[in-house]
């Protein structure tokens, strides 16, 4: 009997003790979740007042940027590869090359005959095969722009092919020589005159030459070139690719000065 | 007469001539960079290649102003470069006294301004920009050739655009300082009260 009343105090005592404690434990967290909220509010407007948000969202914002960028110039630079990747490769038998054929360094050229600045780059690029004891080779290529130098740019590139097949790789780069020497460029060559003119000059059989530009058997090697300038990147000319012996190559638009080829020949010198 | 007030007002403070300044310089350097961008990011992005190798090659090909460049459009690259520093500095000071207002219209012949000497200097080369990217997908690659000087036009074109541009950037802040505020008491009215 006594037992039974014991277990009932002890019980009754268990549930006041459970209960005081959960109402401890309530009251606890009560206060702490105002605690943090009281803890929460003074950091947020310390930070909004010290500026570490603004900071903070510009930091990540720039960081963002930056991401953004260097994948765009990643994505950037292998398009550059691809572009040069698509350059096709120096042959003897193909190209027209000007200088020791066995030079470590690589000068490519995509050219309009009625360019003016291919007419100054012509020089530049002669003065350096010159100056470079050997170690600059200059390849040649037909880069007409028709939309520029309608009639005249193409009849022109087939010409010189006409002088190669004739003459030789010397009897070409004589014709290219006399050529930029004798025109005005911008398309106002009197190509009907200047062609046999520069073929007779040059040693070449006026018949053949006759007969060879009206035969349009260069047609066709003249836009395999043109379709090579434009796949590496070539958007104007003169177009040029500076190579070294590895292979490295650096693209270069336009008449730029002499100085910036010389520095690129001898950054690619440096490559081999 | 508008010019030289809204100079005086715009250039009295140093930072203006220094922004304008500037800007000049950098639209010279993009104008004259622009053909080769993708050989600068290359020197500079190969780490066997010096750096002062690099800066060597980059500050070479400004020769390119001479060398690539018709007498023509070096002459409004330039123009260009120096017209679109000082406008945007005007524009820049009108902007920041809250009066955007008063040169709306210039950034918006600003802007055309800026188009066509993209366009202008493209065409100072044989082709480049315009031959590649505008003219096809304008569909009018051939059009070019008809054009008296072959596309440099765009380039005098742009130089009209920012000097008008000036003009009007000019007159609103020279009006903003000599035109009395309206229903403010002038001297008469002042004196009557």
């Amino acid at each position: 009997m006594w037992i039974a009343g014991f277990s009932r105090v002890v019980l009754a005592g268990l549930i006041l003790i459970a209960t005081a404690a959960n109402a401890q434990t309530a009251d606890r967290n009560a206060a702490d979740a105002a605690l943090v909220g009281r803890v929460k509010d003074t950091v947020i407007k310390e930070l909004g007042e010290s500026g570490a948000i603004d900071r903070a969202v510009d930091a990540g914002i720039a960081r963002y940027i930056e991401r953004q960028r260097a994948e765009a110039e990643q994505r950037e630079r292998r398009e550059a590869d691809k572009r040069a990747a698509a350059l096709r490769p120096v042959t003897k038998g193909r190209d027209h090359i000007r200088g020791d054929a066995a030079a470590p360094v690589t000068l490519i050229e995509y050219s309009d005959f009625e360019c003016p600045f291919c007419k100054r780059f012509h020089l530049t690029a002669k003065r350096l095969v010159d100056e470079s004891k050997g170690q600059l080779k200059w390849v040649y290529r037909q880069f007409p722009l028709d939309e520029l130098h309608p009639g005249k740019a193409r009849k022109e590139a087939v010409a010189s092919e006409c002088a190669a097949e004739i003459g030789g790789n010397g009897a070409f780069w004589k014709f290219a020589d006399r050529f930029f020497e004798l025109t005005p460029s911008n398309n106002r060559t009197d190509i009907d005159t200047v062609l046999p003119q520069i073929a007779g000059e040059i040693g070449l059989d006026k018949s053949r030459f006759a007969s060879c530009l009206d035969s349009g058997k260069h047609d066709q090697r003249v836009a395999e070139d043109v379709k090579d300038a434009v796949a590496s990147g070539g958007q104007g000319t003169p177009w040029s690719f500076i190579v070294s012996k590895s292979g490295k190559k650096y693209p270069l638009s336009g008449a730029q000065p002499y100085e910036t080829v010389k520095q690129l020949f001898e950054l690619a010198l440096e490559k081999k | 007469m508008n010019l030289r007030i809204a100079f005086g007002q715009v250039f009295a403070h140093p930072s203006y001539a220094i922004l304008a300044g500037l800007l000049a310089i950098l639209a010279f350097l993009l104008a004259v960079w622009f053909p080769n961008f993708g050989l600068i990011g290359e020197v500079f992005a190969e780490s066997t290649t010096p750096l002062s190798t690099a800066l060597g090659i980059a500050l070479s090909l400004l020769g390119g102003i001479a060398t690539n460049f018709s007498l023509l459009s070096a002459g409004y690259t330039i123009a260009i470069a120096i017209l679109f520093g000082l406008t945007t500095a005007m524009i820049v000071f009108v902007v920041k006294r809250r009066r955007i207002a008063a040169v709306g219209q210039s950034i918006a012949i600003g802007s055309g301004a800026a188009a066509s000497g993209v366009l202008g200097i493209g065409c100072a080369a044989c082709g480049s920009l315009i031959l590649g990217v505008v003219l096809p997908f304008l569909g009018a690659a051939g059009a070019l050739a008809a054009l008296p000087l072959q596309g440099e036009e765009f380039g005098i074109l742009s130089v009209v655009l920012l000097f008008v541009s000036l003009l009007l950037t000019s007159r609103g802040i020279a009006q903003s300082i000599a035109c009395p505020l309206v229903g403010a008491p002038t001297a008469d009215t002042a004196n009557s009260v």
